[in-house]
């Protein structure tokens, strides 16, 4: 990788092939003992840092370290969200066209970036895109209300606004690449702004011109009014440059009758200016110059246009005009507008201004990438900068057409959010670009550049609890890696807080990891099993199909059903049978516990009154556990115990011969199984087995009686 | 970029995050064992501590997280190389309370490293103990974590049929292969720091379902470096990449392996050490991947955070360092 920044997760990282070291800052006394790490969710690492034990001092410091630097620090962390949340319907609607794309032309297996259709989804999105990235622009050329205002003061553009719409014109906006040129003329008119930072404009010296233009009274007489003059003509912000030449004192009516030749002079330029040919389909609205769409019209415009530029420099006026600053001012300008290199080089600051002013008065017919790059170039050459903006890095990646260049700086300068969202306009931009960013590779576990990407960014998402839940739209846009990264990322969500356990589940329907939400319900069962909540608990279980996890639970009710067979502690358990009896299929042998809260229920009925009915149906029940093969051997006694007033019954015998024979066939295996070693004693008294005994042979004589 | 989370009481050792990164476990030189969670999952602002109190006579060392499928528990190792398991449960409507439900080691084996991974639904808990073995355990009852049996008891060595009797072994680092569910064996990586040179060079071992075994399948050293102490290794996820990524740390400095997925004829998967980067000067004390296995966060003797990633070309080096600093 160019630079050596081929960084993979976007670490702050310097120049220079020396590792960046950074200061974590914890506040305590030193000496430090030992670390420990973690990763948490995404790019946040936490540090552990320990200081040897020692009386009043703290031990030790947990600090948590984000590790991407989001890119951009004249972004807020909020702008970035709604950034990060705004771009997510754009990409994914564009994600969609390509798959539909694809399907509907087998043909080729991508959509190719030179089919008719595909680069307007492109420039969609990025229009889309850029919307959100910051509202309205600076005026190009200013607008002057008042007439002493050369600029309305806008909203402040980003670099991140700047970029996206210097690689949308050169990747996506393919209808435009005809006039590439112009579209940079326009595009320095609104981003200017920006080189201000670090260095002289000539938007920042029309700022400071305008402040001081208040207390200025015969403007013409100023130096710097030339100055500026010249400065905005040389980057072509025709408006602005007519306007002010309009304050030029010669206008003012009282000054009129004795500056005429002066004024006509400076009117005639004002003309030129206004009426410069442009090679473009249409400017904006109320814009100066004349635009023409085919080069032999521009051609001749052209031609037409500099002859009369050449004329009125040659005119005898000149000499008729006898303010010499207005004469010289507007001579500069006239030279400039002719071409002359060192005027032009005197009048701009920043090598992209000089460049800009190329293609508008030295070589207005530029086309192709290569002649731009080489421009460029020279006009580095030119004006030196003392440290490379990164825009300017940009552009030059882009015009010496390396994408890989262009998505290390993406990826360095504007961080992983950028890179994600520009390779769509990269790959829009040639076939080579598109390649390489779609061709798998081996060294990165076998996915692409664009995938890795898109891997990177979502990762950043993750590092935040308030935008991790768009993570999955980017996740599952990558073809290799993108599922396995997601079902990690749906692993480590909490399980403890419903509202994110709910949400979390409907991620995994939606993009069909069913093993995932299963695994996911398993967690959140145990985790509310063991802690009280025991409803809770099967109810996710149940939902997870935890077949294992539940028959240990039913065993466990088993256990404690089979204690307290009596006690009023039932009742607590009461409303987890009543959850497990609604699907009993996967509860397996808890489908036992069911039928017990139903003979469980008659009793209690039994024991309130003496209605032989209620007894009756009891009675019913108690055969139906008992025959029932689910019934654990270890209840037999347990429920026969309880049922003791069932089977001495007064009014009549409630068991006939046959299911009494049956109880006492239970009881007679039952004392067999005693005698084996592994038979665990219920906690019944010991004459239970001998009560229950009697009571069936009781009964078994009084319904042979009856019948 | 650091944004302090909490301040440790003084005395403390060792910390380790859960699952989710919403619990922290926190030990101490005395035994005691803190627990902290974050007040509100939203914002990751302010940990309070839950529990704390002294389990044991002596210094926690190490304390790591049981897979949430099994509850909220650790697993404490002491400086006398006892181990004992913790969960948190709530009893018959009372508040939670950490528990201990289960002990292993003694002073004569210590327990040095422990990891737990997921195999066919059942938990396994992979330990290496002072006397060079190798102990692996099953979970009997998912619900109960009292329960364990000892599956398999081995010593870290390719040849299975020599055996070594008196090793006596510092440290031990242990990684399960992170593979969540699917119908991959469970497989895991183990290294020694022992005065044994046959034990000392990291081996995957990889459970043979057929003859209910484990068998080292890989051994991740250089023929000349088999004897050499391994300090940790890390087994990084994989979210699809046609191999395994697994990181070791021996004085030589820490080595990226990877490892193919489909084994010879001898059972045996072939491995290729992609680079030896230099960076700790001294013994690494920890190796941590991040989710996607694609950055790898390392501590060690010189007290830095060290972040190592592999360039477009594949290329591995230090992306970053953090240093400490008041």
């Amino acid at each position: 990788m160019p630079g050596g920044d081929g960084a993979l997760v976007p670490v702050p990282s310097e120049n220079g092939g020396s590792v960046a070291v950074y200061p974590l800052h914890h506040g305590l006394n030193p000496p430090i003992a030992r670390l420990a790490i973690s990763w948490s969710r995404g790019n946040s690492l936490r540090v552990s840092v320990f200081r040897p034990p020692s009386e009043d001092q703290a031990g030790g410091k947990v600090m948590e370290v984000k590790l991407s630097n989001g890119g951009d620090q004249e972004i807020t962390d909020a702008q970035w969200r709604r950034i990060e949340y705004g771009s997510v319907l754009p990409f994914a609607m564009l994600q969609s066209r390509r798959s539909s794309f694809s399907s509907s032309s087998k043909v080729s297996k991508s959509p190719s970036p030179y089919h008719l259709d595909w680069w307007e989804y492109v420039i969609e999105y990025s229009k889309d895109i850029s919307s959100l990235l910051g509202g309205r622009k600076l005026p190009p050329t200013p607008i002057i209300e008042e007439p002493k205002a050369i600029f309305k003061k806008g909203e402040e553009p980003t670099c991140l606004k700047a970029a996206w719409e210097m690689m949308e014109m050169f990747y996506a906006d393919k209808q435009s690449q005809a006039w590439l040129p112009e579209r940079l003329v326009d595009w320095l008119a609104d981003y200017d702004t920006l080189f201000s930072r670090t260095q002289a404009t000539i938007h920042s010296k029309l700022v400071d011109f305008q402040k001081d233009l208040v207390n200025i009274q015969a403007i013409e007489d100023d130096p710097r009014y030339w100055e500026v003059l010249s400065s905005a003509l040389a980057v072509g912000w025709l408006d602005t440059v007519v306007k002010m030449l309009r304050l030029h004192g010669s206008y003012q009516l009282d000054q009129l009758s004795n500056r005429e030749v002066e004024n006509g002079l400076v009117e005639a330029v004002a003309v030129l200016i206004s009426k410069m040919p442009r090679l473009r389909p249409e400017s904006a609205v109320g814009k100066l110059g004349e635009c023409f769409k085919s080069k032999p019209e521009f051609s001749k415009a052209w031609e037409k246009w500099r002859s009369q530029i050449t004329k009125l420099d040659c005119s005898a006026f000149w000499i008729q005009c006898d303010n010499n600053q207005t004469r010289e001012g507007l001579k500069g300008m006239l030279q400039i507008m002719l071409g002359n290199i060192d005027t032009i080089r005197m009048a701009t600051c920043h090598w992209i201004e000089l460049y800009v002013s190329h293609f508008l008065y030295i070589r207005p017919f530029t086309v192709g990438i290569e002649s731009m790059y080489s421009l460029a170039l020279k006009c580095i050459q030119w004006k030196p900068a003392s440290n490379t903006h990164r825009l300017t890095a940009l552009l030059i990646g882009i015009l010496e057409e390396n994408t890989e260049v262009v998505l290390a700086e993406c990826s360095k300068e504007y961080g992983p959010w950028m890179v994600a969202h520009a390779v769509e306009l990269l790959s829009a931009g040639s076939e080579q670009a598109e390649i390489l960013l779609h061709e798998e590779r081996y060294n990165l576990g076998g996915i692409s550049i664009g995938e890795l990407h898109r891997l990177i960014y979502a990762q950043v998402l993750s590092s935040h609890s308030l935008t991790w839940q768009i993570a999955p739209i980017y996740l599952t846009s990558c073809m290799k890696q993108g599922m396995g990264l997601l079902e990690i990322l749906l692993h480590r969500q909490s399980v403890r807080h419903n509202e994110l356990l709910l949400k979390n589940i409907e991620l995994c329907r939606l993009y069909g990891l069913n093993h995932i939400s299963s695994n996911i319900m398993k967690v959140a069962g145990v985790y509310h099993w063991k802690h009280g909540k025991k409803g809770a608990g099967v109810y996710w279980l149940q939902q997870a199909q935890d077949a294992n996890r539940l028959h240990r639970i039913a065993q466990q009710l088993f256990d404690s059903v089979g204690k307290s067979i009596s006690d009023e502690s039932f009742r607590q358990w009461e409303g987890v049978i009543e959850l497990l009896g609604s699907d009993s299929k996967s509860a397996g042998g808890l489908e036992f516990l069911r039928k017990y809260r139903d003979f469980k229920r008659f009793l209690q009925q039994v024991t309130g009154g003496k209605s032989t009915e209620a007894a009756r149906q009891a009675a019913e029940s108690l055969i139906l556990l008992m025959k029932n093969p689910s019934t654990p051997q270890r209840f037999w006694l347990p429920l026969l115990y309880d049922s003791l007033k069932l089977l001495n019954w007064q009014d009549c015998p409630l068991l006939n011969v046959s299911d009494t024979n049956l109880l006492l066939n239970k009881l007679q295996e039952l004392s067999l199984a005693r005698l084996r070693p592994d038979f665990k004693e219920s906690s019944l008294p010991p004459e239970a087995l001998s009560c229950v005994r009697l009571a069936l042979a009781t009964n078994l004589g009084r319904a042979i009686l009856d019948e | 970029m650091a944004k302090p989370l909490l301040t440790l009481d003084s005395g403390t050792t060792c910390s380790s995050w859960n699952y989710c990164g919403e619990r922290l476990a926190a030990g101490s030189a005395d035994g005691t064992l803190s627990i902290f969670d974050f007040r509100d999952p939203a914002c990751s602002s302010s940990l309070r501590s839950t529990f704390k109190s002294k389990i044991h006579e002596g210094n926690i060392v190490k304390v790591v997280w049981l897979p949430p499928e099994y509850g909220d528990a650790i697993a404490c190792i002491f400086a006398d190389g006892i181990m004992s398991l913790w969960e948190e449960v709530a009893e018959d409507s009372q508040p939670f309370q950490w528990k201990m439900c289960k002990s292993f080691g003694s002073s004569l084996s210590k327990v040095l490293d422990i990891q737990f991974g997921i195999s066919l639904t059942i938990l396994k808990m992979v330990a290496a103990y002072s006397d060079g073995y190798v102990r692996v355990y099953e979970l009997l009852d998912p619900l109960e974590l009292k329960s364990w049996q000892l599956q398999a008891e081995f010593q870290n060595v390719i040849d299975s049929v020599s055996a070594f009797g008196k090793a006596t072994c510092l440290s031990a680092s242990i990684s399960w292969n992170p593979q969540k569910g699917g119908s991959q064996e469970s497989t895991f990586i183990i290294g020694y720091n022992s005065n044994t040179s046959e034990l000392n060079s990291s081996k995957v071992w990889e459970f043979d379902q057929a003859h209910q075994r484990w068998l080292p399948v890989a051994e991740l050293a250089l023929p000349e470096d088999k004897g050499d102490q391994v300090y940790a290794v890390a087994w990084a996820p994989n979210i699809g990449r046609p191999y395994e990524t697994i990181a070791v740390a021996t004085h030589r400095g820490l080595a990226i392996w990877q490892l193919g997925l489909n084994p010879d004829h001898d059972g045996i998967l072939p491995v290729d050490r992609i680079v030896l980067l230099s960076g700790h000067e001294g013994e690494v004390w920890q190796m941590e991947w991040d989710m996607s296995g694609m950055t790898l966060a390392t501590t060690g003797h010189d007290g830095m955070v060290r972040l190592w990633q592999s360039n477009l070309n594949g290329v591995w080096h230090q992306q970053a360092a953090f240093q400490p600093t008041s």
